[in-house]
């Protein structure tokens, strides 16, 4: 691969002298279908091949971290939302154990074991959009529309849950806003049972198909050294054959409780780290879910949902924290300041595509320009938390 | 291993490089700015350390803080009701900042690294040799707060454009009017109308290829209709 | 010709035992227009102008820009995706180029660094070209207003917006009902895009300046 990167081409043969061809730059985005939003990557092209790529972000800037320093404690967790669309409930984890943590408080049960489900259930639903958009990029349109299927169940569920369809704002500093309705655990448990057996369709759909597979297979490997090295984590890093899942390895909540299996990739098709890797970890992650969601909704305590003895408006004490927690893209981390008052005084959120992005001018070098395509796609990088 | 073993580690083997141990929710040693580079490849590079993950870099601006724990750290700039920048004659002032979050995935221990270098000259040196990661972080913390790193490959804003002015995450940064003819504060709502025929917004819509209209210092009375 | 389309469709009376429920035509005013030149004496043509013929064309077929900005633009896809279909409404065909296309969606935050390109899009478009604003946020800001140094406070600064579809994020349903307002907008029917008079009682009560 790099050999390539530096003018060879796949006979060993010097392309450039050869060809006489000179390297042309293209701008792929930020308005782009295969960009998963507004990414816009500047790619130096020798014919097919690609020898350099910089990503230029910043096209969804939101300006959350300024805000965070004008609005109260409570008040930011609907800006954290915001950040990774397809998984809100997940940013909100990620926040509220922060905060939590700092205030010392301790959530009920109850609310814990609703906010497991909600962000397993969360994180299925990511996964489907991460296969469907991927198996989009590689040119089948059917998976989405299927995993759009299943989807549509899953913000069936937290819609009647919380009252949002897509942005939830359901989880509070010291539990939830309010408790589940009449019938959750039932409603959850008969999605899950269809969501088990639905897998096996994708995966003969997609995972299993010999274009898909020629086509992500030893494509796009990203090793574990430089994984470490760029800081990827989430079913990037797994893919690379490492199982680290804060859920287990810097357990928040309830998640030591639980039974589940850290799926990583061990190059079943092709080489450790490939796009068919980090694929077939979101795949296997969706059952680990599933294991987790009967687990707790079998668990699920009565009670109250909010900490009992938290004012209205939160105080958290003088002092610094950085806290992460596993989302549907990563670890989802954040530094939060504060100085004693009402407000934060910085919060940093160290989101997972961010990182998992940059990777990208590291091994995009040397690769043809589809592959490309299939290696931003198996990423899965959503924008609204590179940009923030 | 313990945090103030891993402090102690750090200052006998850097000395006056590494000052305070930091006691706070999360622990960690306050070291000079200049040398944060070398003390980033120890901690990466020594067996007992092996620090080979840097999980969060993050740049912020001091000024104001309010270190009594009271929580009266001073207000930062908007937009008021009709998305108009507000306007202060404060000087910022006080340090910045920079911390970097480290985990070890050999050993599962973590450590903070903090570094306060002053307003006049933010200069930390770069890491982004020891931890690649590291190098779209410094990037963020330059566009945003301001801090340069030394020795960085390609510093340089990420985030918001090359010809952006000001560091917004600073404290004392007021919000802009326009970039680039694109114009970020809102419109004279109280201008617009909205009844049975629809809604009008006001005339003078700012367009980004037309020069801005200067600011009006009276409002039409009869908008919003009640 | 000087009568308005509207005049010409009120005024004719559908023949009796006429129920243009039954009608599944995808044009209701279509429908309509079939059913007024099936009652009359000359049965073989339809007075219209060539703009209208157009207009009625182009309402079936407006296809968008594959343009996505933010959150707004997942609900975008699940409105094209599996449930909801917006193809039943001629409005599935995403075109990738803003060449091909007759509808910008403005799906999400548009901020300053965006703005431009934003602009770039609509300008490569071909006549006539629509746009609709999707969310808070493509409306006026949305929940980015006080302190959002980058964000646009509404992308009419930039281009002039059709359709305002309010919601954070709109859920599909309305985006549906946008396009529709839309479409009774590309037929000249002005007046289906006038909210109800209780909307406007409701508008008013809202506080929306200090003063």
């Amino acid at each position: 691969m790099s050999e390539t990167a530096a003018g060879r081409g796949w006979g060993g043969q010097d392309v450039r002298r050869e060809l006489h061809s000179e390297l042309l730059e293209i701008n792929m985005g930020p308005q782009h279908p295969a960009t998963h939003g507004v990414l816009r990557l500047l790619v130096r092209t020798d014919g097919e091949i690609v020898h350099g790529v910089t990503a230029h972000i910043g096209y969804l800037h939101r300006c959350a971290e300024k805000i965070a320093e004008g609005c109260d404690w409570r008040q930011w967790m609907v800006y954290t939302d915001r950040f990774d669309y397809l998984a809100p409930i997940n940013m909100n984890f990620g926040y509220a154990v922060a905060v939590e943590r700092m205030l010392g408080v301790k959530v009920p049960e109850r609310a814990e074991h609703i906010r497991v489900i909600c962000a397993e259930l969360q994180r299925i639903a990511s996964h489907l959009i991460a296969i469907g958009t991927f198996g989009l990029d590689m040119g089948a349109w059917t998976p989405l529309l299927y995993c759009f299927r299943e989807r549509e169940e899953i913000l069936n569920i937290l819609e009647r849950l919380t009252g949002g369809r897509m942005l939830y704002n359901y989880f509070d500093i010291g539990g939830l806003r309010f408790d589940a309705y009449d019938g959750f655990e039932r409603d959850v448990l008969a999605f899950v049972n269809i969501m088990e057996q639905k897998i096996p369709e994708y995966d003969t759909l997609l995972s299993y198909n010999k274009i898909f597979i020629e086509r992500t297979a030893d494509v796009g490997v990203i090793d574990l050294a430089t994984c470490l090295a760029y800081g990827c984590t989430g079913p990037v890093l797994r893919g690379a054959g490492v199982p680290f899942d804060c859920r287990k390895d810097d357990p928040y909540s309830i998640y030591d409780r639980f039974e589940f299996d850290i799926p990583y990739g061990e190059g079943e098709q092709g080489t450790v780290g490939d796009c068919w890797d980090r694929y077939m970890v979101r795949m296997r992650e969706m059952y680990e879910s599933c294991r987790i969601i009967r687990q707790a909704v079998d668990a699920l305590p009565g009670g109250p949902v909010k900490a009992e003895d938290l004012k209205k408006l939160v105080k958290v004490p003088q002092g610094s924290l950085y806290t992460r927690t596993e989302s549907s893209k990563g670890e989802i981390g954040y530094h939060v300041f504060a100085d004693g008052g009402s407000k934060p005084f910085r919060t940093k959120v160290r989101s997972p595509s961010f990182s998992n992005l940059h990777v990208i001018e590291k091994v995009g070098p040397g690769m043809m320009l589809s592959d490309l395509v299939a290696t931003v796609g198996s990423l899965d990088i959503v924008l609204g938390e590179i940009d923030r | 291993m313990e945090a103030t073993a891993i402090h102690a580690l750090l200052q006998s083997r850097f000395g006056d490089a590494v000052s305070d141990y930091v006691d706070g929710f999360e622990k960690g040693s306050l070291v000079a700015a200049a040398r944060v580079a070398e003390i980033a490849a120890f901690l990466r590079d020594d067996p007992a350390l092996g620090f080979e993950s840097l999980m969060c870099l993050t740049g912020l601006d001091w000024d104001g803080y309010d270190a009594s724990g009271k929580g009266k750290s001073v207000d930062i700039l908007g937009y008021d009701e009709l998305g108009r920048p507000q306007a202060s004659d404060r000087v910022g002032d006080g340090d910045l900042g920079v911390a970097y979050a480290l985990y070890s995935h050999r050993h599962g221990h973590k450590h903070t690294l903090f570094v306060r270098v002053p307003r006049a000259a933010p200069e930390v040196a770069s890491t982004a040799a020891v931890w690649p990661t590291a190098a779209w972080h410094e990037r963020e913390a330059w566009d945003l707060v301001g801090i340069r790193f030394a020795g960085h490959p390609d510093l340089k804003r990420i985030l918001l454009d090359e010809d952006w002015v000001g560091h917004p995450l600073r404290k004392d940064y007021a919000m802009p009017g326009d970039w680039q003819g694109v114009p970020l504060d809102g419109r004279d709502y109280a201008a617009c109308k909205w009844d049975e025929s629809g809604v009008t917004l006001p005339d003078d819509v700012k367009r980004p290829d037309e020069p801005k209209q200067p600011d009006e210092t009276t409002r039409p009375e009869t908008g919003n209709q009640g | 010709m000087t009568q308005d389309r509207n005049d010409y469709v009120e005024s004719v009376t559908p023949p009796a035992g006429y129920d243009p429920r039954r009608e599944q035509c995808l044009d209701f005013h279509l429908a309509e227009d079939l059913a007024a030149m099936a009652g009359s004496d000359d049965k073989n043509f339809i007075l219209t102008t060539v703009d209208n013929l157009f207009d009625w064309a182009r309402l079936s077929s407006v296809w968008p820009v594959t343009f996505g900005l933010a959150c707004c633009a997942i609900e975008m896809m699940a409105a094209s995706a599996t449930r909801y279909d917006i193809d039943r409404f001629g409005a599935g065909a995403f075109r990738a180029t803003p060449r091909q296309a007759d509808l910008m969606i403005v799906s999400g935050t548009v901020t300053a660094k965006m703005a431009t390109r934003l602009k770039r899009i609509y300008e490569q478009m071909p006549e006539p070209k629509w746009v609709v604003a999707m969310g808070s946020c493509a409306i006026g800001g949305g929940p980015y207003f006080k302190y959002g140094y980058h964000v646009v406070k509404g992308v009419d600064f930039i281009v002039p917006v059709d359709v305002y579809i309010p919601g954070c994020p709109p859920r599909p349903e309305v985006l549906l009902d946008g396009l529709m307002r839309l479409q009774d907008k590309i037929r000249g029917r002005r007046d289906d895009a006038k909210p109800p008079k209780w909307v406007a009682d409701y508008a008013r009560k809202i506080p929306y300046v200090k003063r």
